[in-house]
């Protein structure tokens, strides 16, 4: 005689939670596993709306200033090959290989910033995170060159510049100078077009260097958790 | 819209901290209204008279556990940019040896002393002073403690990936658990209903 809907009937609060907790349970079983690892999804109009919109670069200047900042929510990948990583490298970066890339132990919830010599690879290594579903995936405009170029040596504008443009460039001395470089003299008034200028040997990292005055010690890697 | 949206760069650090303080106001709420200000009923669940700190913990976990399940099942949350942390599995066996027997001790765990204290408790502003001095102790000895606090790091561990389990079956092996808990939390309240925590076992005379 019983029916089902009286069984029902009959439970309290607690055991028809406990009931729908157990259906979807079972269901979870049922269902397995939810991500399918190895699976690649492309929105192509969100990356195409990315790439035009330039919002996945990051410019030389403001890496530069993130790491006077002493800011550590970020990782820096360096893609260039191990002698050219242990002759130079921007400070704060990692090593990783293209092939390497999804198993470096990047994690989707970080934002990573890549840099390679001019920026191919870096464009490419971007493709292949973004395929694999890395949100925040950033690439150093320029490459390594740009930050050779802009942070490492930037040059000194004319003497007619500007007020601002020479204010501007007094901070940017004083980060190259920070970093182990220096501003150039301006030779023609093309200079900033034309890099001819024979490319500086860039200094090795060496010892801690003293921020500048004002900046912050550097930050801890960010901890969550309770 | 990018999640986690603080560490995208959603919002700057001041505004997380206003962030933080709701998500705060409306985790202290809940504590509280479970009954979890007063330091008698958290020691209860030692003395398996009053088991409400499993019941509400298991039935969050258990909510939270079928919430993302079924979500990141329907797309709507991405698993794999959900925080875990590593497994330090000495360290962790340790500090959680440590936080138990303070737990016992006095009465509360760190959150839900806060909510005690602002329910005007005194022994909870006792504890919450502790828990100070106890921070001031632990930075002062870090040099020496940073070794073993990051030993044994196991890296990022979940249970599918230790079981060699499909998500699922751990999802359905845990809500198992949970309900036989619930069920084994009434039997142990029955049984020891009667027994005075202060009563060391022995005979009256």
């Amino acid at each position: 005689m019983s029916r089902p809907g009286d069984w029902l009937a009959r439970r309290n609060g607690n055991q028809r939670l406990a009931l729908v907790a157990l259906l979807l349970g079972a269901g979870a079983l049922a269902i397995g596993d939810v991500d399918s690892g190895g699976r690649v999804t492309l929105d192509t109009r969100e990356l195409a709306a990315i790439v035009e919109g330039e919002l996945d670069h990051v410019t030389p200047e403001e890496l530069a200033d993130w790491i006077v900042a002493g800011r550590a929510d970020y990782r820096l990948i360096d893609l260039r090959a191990a002698d050219e990583f242990d002759r130079y490298r921007i400070p704060g970066a990692e090593r990783v290989a293209i092939p390497d890339l999804l198993d470096a132990g990047l994690s989707r919830d970080e934002r990573i910033v890549l840099y390679s010599e001019e920026g191919i690879h870096a464009a490419q290594a971007w493709m292949l995170l973004k395929a694999h579903r890395f949100p925040a995936v950033y690439i150093l405009l320029g490459g390594l060159a740009g930050w050779q170029e802009h942070v490492l040596y930037p040059v000194e504008p004319v003497a007619d510049a500007p007020i601002a443009e020479r204010a501007a460039f007094a901070r940017a001395a004083e980060i190259a100078r920070h970093f182990g470089g220096g501003p150039r003299a301006a030779t023609t008034a093309g200079a900033a077009l034309a890099p001819a200028l024979p490319t500086p040997e860039p200094p090795r990292i060496a010892a801690p260097v003293a921020p500048p005055a004002g900046a912050r010690p550097a930050a801890k890697r960010k901890r969550e958790g309770c | 819209m990018n999640l986690p949206l603080f560490k995208f760069g959603a919002f700057g650090d001041e505004a997380s901290l206003l962030v933080a303080f709701l998500i705060g106001i409306g985790f202290g709420f809940f504590l509280e209204q479970a009954g979890f200000g007063s330091a008698r009923k958290l020691t209860g669940q030692f003395y398996f008279q009053d088991m409400a700190v499993f019941r509400v913990m298991f039935t969050a976990i258990v909510t939270a556990l079928l919430g993302l399940f079924y979500l990141g099942w329907a797309g709507v949350v991405d698993l794999s940019m959900v925080y875990v942390s590593n497994t330090y599995l000495v360290p962790q066996i340790v500090g959680g040896l440590l936080l138990g027997v303070g737990f016992t001790i006095g009465g509360y765990c760190p959150g839900t002393s806060v909510v005690a204290l602002a329910t005007g408790k005194l022994d909870a502003l006792v504890f919450v002073a502790g828990i100070f001095l106890g921070i001031l102790a632990i930075g002062m000895a870090w040099p020496g403690l940073e070794g073993f606090a990051s030993s044994t790091d196991l890296g990022r561990l979940t249970l599918p990936e230790v079981l060699h389990l499909p998500f699922g079956a751990v999802v359905f092996l845990v809500v198992l658990m949970a309900l036989g808990g619930f069920w084994g939390a009434g039997a142990l309240e029955r049984r020891f209903a009667d027994r005075d925590p202060a009563d060391r076992g022995e005979e009256p005379s």
